[in-house]
């Protein structure tokens, strides 16, 4: 068995006017190759207009719950440690969804408990259920031409035949052998 | 991102199990790095790596169809299905992965014989029509499973369910539209139809495991809201859509003892075969030696296109530090 390539998380962004989403991860050789899986595995279908890809292991990730028992792994920061970019990612609802936490804005720190402080202090909209924190210069994005956009997602949107209103109603409507109970 | 895995022998468990399941009660989600007692974590990963594996081998038995698919739309469509499964596969294994099992030690137990998969994946599809039987009974059965899964009380398999659910109605679909359009044909094709119905019926009814009496992990799953209906109710669910629409098309089910009962407003069926069950799950069903001889041999076949990728991302590296 061979020894499993890095694991990076997947964020995608369905249209111009909405943030990036976590959707999952995909296990790459590096990142171009990351970004290729995640387009196969994530947009398959519409919409995806860019997507992001952070190696797993760059994320940090606090729960509420982990806040208020005071159970957050935060990582050692040494004192010199200059402030940089980092992207603040924020979870908000327990509504049934296929995506974790939203990208919500970035801030500048030294080290994510720095960071976590900042955005806590600055993203106060909503109640967080979760935070990811992640170092900008860690985020690797699809290419953002018009070329390339045209050419890794819009191809999913000819293939209609992989949505389920292609095929209308097959059959009688399910309402039917419902509406025959009792 | 490995969470805290609470066992009964900790101080504190009392009070944080009831936290949990307060927690669970009020409908919140479990994310990865909250407090769970080690049985959610290990029932959940049992759970979603068999249920990556499912998908996984789902695409052998289709797959074999591709080449033999009898138009270019119906070739498009399966081609699509089958991407679709190796896709729910990764959306599950990345699930797993988050309860801090990794992905590699899933693809050894698969591979060495050791993990299960969907029973339903050792039985053969001998016709074309089973391409089509197998998205209507098959996916039909699976997606009363997953839209019942993704309810479930951990984020990352409720989400992973909520996706596949959007996706695997189009399995469905297309499934029934082509049955049904050989229900309506030529006399040869009503029959390759009804053959089919009449081998994936059981299957299908047994893919939602054994009666709630003999399952003896269902009520910890319920009260954890990992499940959120038992096999029975989820079995109960398909073929009350099921049964109607297979006799409207004018075809058969292979259950003499198969009737609506008006009191209940369910359709009862008849004793399910659970030998067969068994011996499927325990490794003595039709294609059960084939479908592993399949994966691994897919394994070791792809050994070479993984070194190389290997090989090009070090030498990228390799340069960007020399830069």
């Amino acid at each position: 068995m061979d020894t499993q390539w890095p694991r990076w998380e997947v964020f995608k962004q369905d249209t111009p006017s909405k943030p990036h989403q976590a959707v999952g991860s995909v296990h790459a050789a590096d990142p171009e190759h990351a970004l290729l899986t995640a387009r196969h595995v994530f947009a398959r279908r519409p919409q995806a207009v860019s997507l992001w890809v952070v190696p797993a292991e760059a994320v940090f990730s606090v729960t509420k719950e982990q806040l208020e028992a005071g159970t957050v792994p935060f990582p050692e920061t040494p004192p010199t440690t200059k402030p940089t970019l980092y992207y603040v990612f924020r979870k908000t609802s327990h509504k049934r969804s296929m995506t974790f936490v939203d990208y919500v804005g970035e801030v500048s720190a030294a080290g994510p408990a720095e960071a976590l402080k900042e955005a806590q202090s600055r993203f106060t909209d909503a109640e967080a259920l979760a935070w990811w924190l992640v170092p900008a210069l860690q985020v690797v994005k699809s290419d953002p031409s018009r070329e390339a956009i045209e050419s890794w997602f819009e191809p999913a949107k000819d293939k209609t035949y992989k949505q389920q209103q292609y095929y209308a109603t097959v059959g009688s409507h399910v309402s039917k052998h419902k509406g025959a109970k009792r | 991102m490995a969470g805290k895995y609470g066992v009964p022998t900790d101080p504190d468990y009392p009070k944080r199990l009831a936290e949990f399941e307060a927690r669970i009660a009020r409908g919140e989600k479990i994310e990865p790095g909250d407090w769970m007692p080690e049985e959610y974590r290990r029932q959940l990963i049992r759970m979603i790596s068999q249920h990556a594996h499912s998908e996984v081998v789902g695409m052998l038995p289709e797959g074999a169809w591709i080449t033999r698919a009898p138009t270019l739309k119906r070739k498009m469509i399966l081609i699509a299905k089958v991407q679709d499964e190796a896709g729910h596969g990764q959306y599950l294994y990345h699930a797993a992965e988050t309860l801090g099992i990794t992905r590699e030690a899933m693809l050894e137990a698969l591979l060495s014989g050791k993990a299960k998969y969907s029973s339903i994946f050792n039985y053969p599809t001998l016709t074309w029509a089973d391409i089509g039987t197998i998205g209507w009974l098959v996916d039909g059965a699976a997606i009363k499973n997953q839209t019942m899964l993704a309810q479930c009380s951990y984020g990352p398999y409720s989400r992973a369910m909520v996706r596949i659910c959007a996706e695997e109605t189009f399995h469905h679909k297309q499934g029934k539209e082509m049955v049904l359009l050989y229900a309506k044909g030529s006399p040869k094709q009503r029959q390759m139809a009804q053959d089919a119905i009449n081998r994936w019926w059981w299957p299908a009814l047994m893919m939602m495991g054994p009666h709630d009496q003999d399952s003896p992990h269902t009520p910890l799953l319920m009260r954890w809201g990992i499940k959120t209906k038992t096999n029975d109710q989820v079995r109960q669910e398909f073929i009350n859509e099921h049964a109607p629409e297979i006799l409207e098309a004018g075809l058969s089910i292979p259950d003499p003892q198969l009737r609506y009962d008006p009191q209940s407003g369910n359709w009862l069926h008849g004793p399910i075969h659970w030998d067969e069950f068994w011996q499927v799950v325990n490794g003595n069903g039709p294609m059960n030696k084939e479908r592993l001889a399949a994966r691994r041999k897919a394994h070791q076949e792809g050994a070479w296109v993984r070194e190389a990728l290997e090989a090009y991302a070090a030498k990228q590296q390799k340069a960007a530090v020399a830069v």
